[in-house]
């Protein structure tokens, strides 16, 4: 045998590079580096790929490797991250078009996971936070963990949370980071004394400057049911085709002397999905008493096929039970002008009580997801105690 | 007191410059939204009718379509039906893709025809000495005021304040804004300039440029990143009005180029 068919028969048995296992992925955003993991799973054809914020992972939509390229597309978001592969590593960039170009973000990533890394007492509770921005300051809370992972936790502004942040802690310092594919968040901060000062960082280079002290039990954010108000003075009114195309209103039989949720959604909200379980939790527990709800979704493309697809893998996705409206498009003032008799709309969700007479009693914003822990276990209380007192109401 | 910018050390400034050049040049020549296929812009007001001969934007070998602010947003109305036009989102309408953006109530319908101009970039080669590195001065006065993007949307923007940058053997005070992006929680620092290269290999009203957050709470401030308004690509979107007092007395020679018709060297 020569050496060129030894070296031929060497080559024949020489396997392409795989991404398949665990990866410490970075975004590197100006001044910052936002850590997530990736697990890419499989061979060849068939791989597959999780993004990952601690314990939390959201599948890809697919792994293209073309030799030493790597591709991760998020199609949800029209984004991919593309990638080099060369040895353990993966270098490249995270990419996602908008009207007024890419908008590209460094990527790099090594084999293995992230270690983990509790926080101490000092940084784990509940804090008030200031954000301090050009167009002026506006209220956070953080609420910070320590889970299987590490450090965990999420941040809440008066319109809801958002979504899980996992983290790493060196010293008195810690970086929380949520990165879906979409949204690049990442919070970065230090213990001084009894203040935490920091900075959030959402997208390449946006920085916010915030404070925080520990949270007094004092209110620091918005009542959830202060920020919308409703007209009351009459039934409230809704009409919206279902996924079939018959238009629903609230005149139907089946809302008659009921009390009712009106549960303003879109199913492109990640707290959207947090609080369906619990409606459809509250829909069979309390449906045979003389509960009813609605889902009125707004959506992304306001094509009514497209946006009838997504709400019907929603309604499959939480074995929703309740009729679900195509109501409009995921902008908040236009979403507010479908509905005339709610006055200050600013969020996804919203929860709309109405008595059995058909009126507005309580307008709920936002949710708190399962991240905020104790306050999510709160909010579920809050609402059966809701629910229970219309049932109670007489028609 | 203004504080003086310092220049930067090159290495680190022009990374990964010529890739997002390249990203930049692909989205022009291939994006149904690209600028190059920009073919009108205007605010939508009570309404707009599209489509044949004396509409308000006539789209050759198009159907005729209706633009209509209504409660629960835009829509587009024409002979398959009607539906709503998310903020941001390309619609296709026959051959040609519309967008609506703008803030609610000024709404500004942007029209893409099927084909493009030919119009490619040309810039400046990279050049260390149009980096600078060093602090934001607050502003005189906060407030917020409304200014075209550089694709030629209005947006209500804050006063971020401003640097001083050592240039053309001057120091010149330039002032800084604040402009959100979709979304809520992105913005970015931009100052709009002009120097003494506009209408002499640049384009004559002037260019955008982004002030980047550094390390240890300075600023990056990259002419080599320095970039046209929408407007250089396509007649069919409004030029920014020149910012208050940003004017370099000296020619920025970095950046994005312009010349009349293409891209080639001015």
């Amino acid at each position: 045998m020569t050496l060129a068919s030894l070296a031929a028969l060497t080559a024949l048995w020489t396997a392409p590079p795989s991404p398949a296992g665990s990866w410490r992925a970075v975004l590197d955003l100006e001044g910052a580096m936002l850590p997530f993991g990736l697990e890419i799973s499989g061979a060849a054809a068939g791989l597959r790929a999780r993004l990952c914020n601690g314990r939390r992972c959201e599948p890809l939509s697919g792994v293209t490797v073309r030799g030493d390229s790597v591709v991760l597309e998020i199609a949800d978001y029209a984004a991919t991250i593309s990638a080099r592969l060369e040895g353990d590593s993966l270098t490249g960039q995270y990419r996602n078009v908008g009207n007024r170009g890419p908008r590209l973000i460094p990527f790099r990533a090594s084999r293995g996971r992230w270690p983990t890394t509790p926080a101490p007492a000092a940084l784990v509770g509940r804090w008030d936070a200031t954000f301090f921005s050009d167009f002026g300051s506006s209220p956070r809370v953080f609420q910070l963990r320590n889970g299987p992972e590490g450090l965990e936790g999420t941040m809440i502004s008066n319109t809801g949370d958002y979504g899980h942040f996992a983290g790493r802690v060196s010293g008195d310092r810690f970086a929380l980071a949520h990165f879906d594919g979409s949204f690049v968040y990442l919070l970065t901060g230090a213990l001084h004394g009894d203040t935490l000062r920091g900075v959030f960082h959402a997208g390449l280079r946006t920085q916010t400057p915030w404070i925080a002290v520990r949270s007094t039990g004092a209110r620091h954010l918005k009542a959830p049911t202060e920020i919308t108000t409703a007209d009351t003075s009459g039934p409230f009114r809704f009409a919206f085709p279902d996924l079939q195309g018959r238009v629903v209103t609230q005149s139907e039989a089946r809302f008659q002397g009921k009390v009712v949720l009106v549960d303003i959604f879109g199913s492109w909200c990640p707290t959207c999905h947090e609080a369906a379980p619990a409606l459809v939790r509250l829909y069979r527990k309390y449906h045979a008493r003389g509960l009813e709800i609605v889902g009125l979704a707004y959506e992304v493309t306001g094509d009514s096929a497209i946006d009838a697809r997504q709400v019907r893998r929603y309604r499959d996705k939480f074995h929703i039970p309740f009729p679900l409206l195509l109501a409009g498009i995921n902008d908040t003032d236009a979403a507010g002008e479908t509905l005339p008799q709610l006055h200050g709309f600013t969020s996804f969700p919203t929860t709309v009580f109405l008595g059995r007479d058909g009126r507005v009693r309580l307008v709920r914003a936002g949710f708190y997801g399962p991240a905020t822990g104790a306050q999510h276990e709160h909010l579920l209380a809050a609402m059966e105690r809701e629910v229970e007192r219309l049932l109670a109401e007489k028609g | 007191m203004w504080l003086l910018l310092l220049t930067a050390r090159p290495a680190c400034a022009q990374a990964g410059l010529d890739q997002e050049r390249a990203e930049y040049r692909r989205w022009l020549a291939s994006s149904p939204t690209s600028p190059l296929a920009a073919v009108a812009q205007q605010p939508i007001g009570a309404g707009l009718r599209l489509g044949p001969a004396g509409a308000d934007l006539p789209l050759p070998d198009g159907g005729e379509y209706r633009v209509l602010p209504r409660p629960g947003g835009v829509r587009l109305e024409g002979a398959s039906g009607s539906r709503i036009m998310p903020r941001g989102a390309p619609i296709k309408a026959g051959d040609y893709t519309l967008v609506v953006d703008g803030p609610g109530g000024r709404e500004v319908l942007t029209v893409f025809g099927p084909s493009r101009s030919s119009k490619s970039t040309a810039y400046y080669g990279p050049s260390p000495s149009f980096v600078f590195v060093g602090p934001l001065a607050p502003p005189e006065r906060r407030g917020t005021s409304r200014v075209l993007g550089m694709d030629g949307i209005e947006v209500d923007a804050a006063e971020a304040g401003s640097v001083l940058v050592p240039i053309g053997g001057q120091r010149v005070r330039l002032r800084v804004l604040r402009l959100p992006l979709p979304g809520g929680e992105e913005s970015e620092l931009e100052i709009f300039f002009r120097d003494e290269t506009n209408g002499h290999g640049t384009y004559p009203a002037g260019r955008f440029v982004s002030l980047v957050p550094a390390a240890a709470g300075r600023y990056r401030l990259d002419f080599n990143r320095a970039r046209n308004p929408f407007c250089a690509y396509s007649s069919a979107y409004p030029c920014p009005a020149p910012w208050r007092g940003n004017a370099i007395p000296a020619a920025v020679t970095a950046g994005e180029r312009y010349a009349r018709g293409g891209g080639e060297a001015p």
